[in-house]
Parts: structure tokens; sequence; C-alpha cells
């Protein structure tokens, strides 16, 4: 199914952005707040994990229902899982669209990967102590 | 020991109002923050000493050794970028935009993906903005268009508009409505006493619609706007002219979807038409503490706010084309200083995959997503906390931080004046 991905801060989101190796800040992240009507569809529970494809490649997340997003929207707070699939062309502002992406959603058994697995993917080299 | 009137770096806001207890050396309490700012002031997993890329493992260097190898970096490359000083004083921002000028490179601030297209806007139409305070004292009116502040700005409310005191109010709850736009229910629109909810990448036809009938032109209006009824539109453009001073505050709603600056600026223009019925003010809710003190240092120093490349040996300034998601993602840079920011948490993977592959140095107190891209990370001071500087609020009020602790850890402006004395020398020979 393809739905509008919009990112933004969350309270938790910035409590947990100066200790971006925690596994809070990883869980907050890794959200994808959705509509429950549009979980329903997709036969997902709270916590459920889910296949996120952008534009430029796909990450997992976990969904959970909030009353916050209408359906066919989806919310995810600003950080290193949403910008995986975020493309980067700016229409000459500087800006890549961040709260305007079209994304697919699926069901999956994957585990959302933790920060620095998904930094290591794209060439760099965790450092955790 | 408690520091009075301490200043929070966290956001725009910049609360100058809070106390911190500390005890042998560390922060232990913390009174009027909100949960960002309490959070930052107790933050403890700060990188020890600077720390070098050695292959597949990380190796302890000193700061002597983490100063040269940053300048050297910097005087190697043909095309290299500095980015991020958002969180950072402006006393350190200055030093960054000197080291540019002299290795010709590009210096770019973390507003080119936050309120940069805002700028834009400003730049084509104008801010009538007022600061903070006005707000606070005179606004019976204030409307958030796509920002969010109970998550973003936390105190903003209580400070300055719904749950404060003004001093031309006589009861300030009661006489000042609070309008919420926005795309979501957030949080801010359940304590709003209007939300006008639109549809996504709907603000640009709402904005005009709202324009057109402060003209007199409601007739024109279909029977919804992006979601938004007629009706809703009348009665909010009527809340506007009866207001006696009103205030709009912006977030990035606005900038980071279709449209953009265009958004901002029709968003301006709408309180232009305003100020010919009442008075109105427009302000961006800026969201790093000191993002709009990069906008002022950049802009006295070079004449641009953001995004200038100095690679002709004068400022150039051409948003697109001179910030770093452009640059980053045309592969076009070819080694990066980062200081007080975090792009690989915040920019497009793209934008990564050049990082993997040029050398990196940061500046920062604590290991993040960046880090990973590093081939040196320098630990400093985090300012406010234990370094001073000055720093510019969201209303452009500039501030000057308070140091609460004392560390052994070099503040910004100390190491970039470190590198830049190296690099002066080394193109002086």
């Amino acid at each position: 199914m393809t739905y509008l991905m919009l990112t933004g801060r969350t309270v938790n989101q910035g409590v947990t952005v100066e200790n971006k190796t925690s596994a809070e800040y990883a869980a907050e992240t890794s959200t994808c707040f959705m509509h429950e009507f549009d979980m329903m569809e997709l036969g997902l529970d709270d916590r459920d994990t889910v296949r996120v494809t952008g534009p430029c490649g796909e990450v997992v997340m976990r969904a959970t229902a909030s009353p916050e997003v209408e359906m066919g929207t989806v919310f995810v707070p600003y950080g290193p899982y949403a910008n995986h699939i975020v493309a980067a062309g700016t229409c000459s502002t500087g800006m890549p669209d961040f709260k305007s992406h079209k994304v697919e959603i699926e069901p999956t058994d994957e585990e959302p990967k933790l920060v620095h697995e998904l930094m290591e993917d794209l060439g760099g080299l965790a450092y955790d102590r | 020991m408690i520091v009075k009137d301490a200043v929070c770096p966290f956001c725009g806001c910049l609360c100058d109002d809070i106390e911190v207890e500390v005890e042998e050396g560390r922060v232990v309490a913390v009174t009027n923050a909100c949960e960002l700012g309490t959070t930052k002031f107790m933050g403890e997993k700060r990188m020890k000493n600077p720390i070098l890329r050695d292959g597949d493992r990380w190796k302890d260097i000193t700061y002597d050794e983490a100063v040269r190898y940053a300048a050297d970096m910097l005087l190697e490359a043909e095309r290299p970028l500095m980015y991020g000083w958002s969180g950072t004083h402006g006393e350190a921002q200055c030093v960054g935009v000197h080291m540019a000028e002299l290795i010709r490179g590009v210096i770019d601030n973390t507003s080119s993906v936050c309120h940069g297209p805002s700028i834009l806007a400003i730049q084509e139409v104008g801010h009538p903005g007022c600061t903070l305070g006005v707000v606070k004292n005179r606004a019976d009116l204030v409307i958030y268009w796509g920002s969010n502040p109970i998550d973003a700005h936390p105190r903003h409310l209580s400070r300055y508009t719904r749950y404060a005191e003004g001093f031309f109010l006589e009861n300030a709850f009661r006489d000042r409505k609070v309008i919420v736009v926005d795309v979501r229910k957030t949080e801010t629109a359940n304590i709003a006493d209007e939300f006008v909810q639109i549809k996504p990448g709907g603000d640009y036809a709402v904005l005009s619609a709202l324009r057109a009938i402060v003209q007199g032109k409601t007739d024109t209006i279909p029977r919804t706007v992006a979601g938004v009824t007629r009706e809703q539109l009348v009665r909010v453009a009527n809340l506007c002219l009866n207001a006696k001073f009103g205030a709009v505050y912006f977030g990035l709603g606005l900038t980071m979807t279709r449209g953009k600056y265009k958004n901002i600026r029709n968003a301006i223009e709408l309180v232009s038409e305003l100020s010919r019925h009442t008075k109105f003010t427009i302000s961006a809710m800026r969201g790093h503490y000191n993002v709009y003190g990069s906008n002022e240092v950049n802009t006295w120093m070079t004449g641009y706010p953001f995004g200038i490349d100095f690679s002709r040996g004068i400022a150039f300034y051409n948003p697109g084309e001179t910030t770093a998601v452009d640059i980053l993602a045309r592969k076009e840079c070819d080694a990066a200083l980062i200081v007080g920011s975090d792009p690989a948490a915040h920019f497009p993977r793209k934008c990564l995959e050049h990082l993997a592959e040029i050398p990196v140095v940061q500046l920062d107190p604590y290991p993040n997503a960046t880090t990973a891209f590093c081939n040196v990370q320098i630990p400093v001071a985090v300012t406010g906390i234990d370094a001073e500087g000055t720093a510019y609020r969201m209303d452009g009020v500039p501030i000057r931080t308070r140091k609460v602790i004392s560390s052994d850890y070099p503040s910004d402006e100390e190491i970039l004046a470190r590198m830049y004395a190296l690099m002066q020398e080394a193109r002086e020979r």
C-alpha cells in the first residue's frame, strides 16, 4: 500500500538526540506512526515491524497506532531511519522533501537495524563505548 | 551550588531563567527547563578524547594531533565543505567563516535543511517580525502554522503565548486566542481554540484563500480548500481581522513541503495583507539554539546567511547549488569539517554515501551518527554548559550563554582558532 510519509520532531526524539547510540533514540526514530485503520488493513498490531520502501531504498521500522495522523499518511520522527529512504533532490532550494515522500509499506518479519548498522551499511564504522 | 538564570542551549527559545544545581563538577538537578533542556543539561555520555579512524578500528589521539589532522585535511582539499554551526556559539562561527575564506571552501549551516526556505522568502518579500516579548505582552491572537511547539519548543506556549501573562491583556489566558494549522492533529492542536486541518501539500492554497477573504473576495472561494471548509476559512479570517495584534509562528510544516519558500512567501504576504487592517507579525520557529546566530554571523561577515561558496575568492551564494545536501549528493566536496550538527542522522542517504568516501573531521561533544563517517572526531565543551558564548534567540535577540560547570574540554572556538592559526601559517609559507 502507498502512503505519504511526513517526518518531524517529537519530544522523545529531542530528549534522545544528544545520545544517538542509545536504544531509546533508535526506538523512537524507527517508529512509523500510522492510522489504526491503515494498520488494520495491513494486519498490523502495535509494535509490529514493517518494511518501508521510498524512492531510494528501504528500511525496517516498527508501526505504532497514532490518533495524530490521517489515513493514508504516516509520521516518522526525524532521524537516520526516515533519511535512509528520503531522496536528496532539493528543487534548487537546498531543502529535500522531508515532509512529502510517497512510500510503500508492508508487514515484515525482519527487525529494525541499529543506528550504527545503518551507518555501516553506507560505509561508516561504528564507534561505541 | 545553584547557578541561577542559566541559558538553555537546546532550542531557539534560549530560555534564560534556568536554575542548574551543580555538585562536584556535575549537573545534578535542573529547574524551569523543559524535558529537552533538562536532558541536555544532564547529558553525560561525552566522548573522552579525540579519536582517529585507523582502518577498521578507532585509535585515541591527542588534541594536537587531531587539530593538525583537521588543518592538513582542509589545506589539501580542493573543494572543502564546512557544515553545521548551529550547535555552537557565535565566536566559533566567526572563526569558521574566516577559515572558509582562507581555503576557498563552502560554508553552510543547518538552516539549509530547516528554515533556509524561510530566509529565501524573506529575501523576496521582507520579514515583518518582532521580539517574543512584544508577542507575550500584546498579542491577542497567535497562529502556529506547520509547527508543533509542545514537542519542538515546549516552553514557547508558557513563556510567550497560550499560558503566558501579557502586560496589555487583562486576562491573557481568556483574551488570547490560539489557532493551530497543521496536517496532523498534534498535541498543540489539542490546546488550540481553533484547529485548521489541511490536507498535506495544501498550505499554499489555504494561505491564498485567506488572502482572498481578507481582500473581500469571499465569493471566489470554493466550498473546501485543501480539506478546509469555506466556513472555517471565513471564521479564521475574521478572527485575524478582529484581533488587535496577531502573531504567526510557522515551522517546518511550511518549509519542508512542496512549494517550500513559496509557502512562506504566501504566509508573509497574508500577514502584510492583514496589517492593512490591524497589526500582524510573522516569525519562524527556529530549531537549534543558535541557528539564527549562524545566519547572523554569516550575513554580517559575507553578506549571505548560509550556503556560501568562496571558491571564486569572493562570497557566492546560490541555494540548491552551494548548499550542503546538494554538494554531497553531487559528490562534489573532497573533505568535510562538521561542527555542532549531525548530518548523518539528518541528511538523505545519498549524502552519507559520499561522506563515507571523503575525509571527515567532526567537532562534537558526543558520539553521534556522523561519528561513523569521521576520520577524526574532536570532543569539545558544550556551549551553555561548560563553555560560554553568544547565541541568537529565534527572534534575533543575542543572549550570552553561561558556563555552569568547568571541564577540561576545549571550546569549539579554541579548537577552530588553533586550526586556523596552523592554516594561516601554512599559507604564509
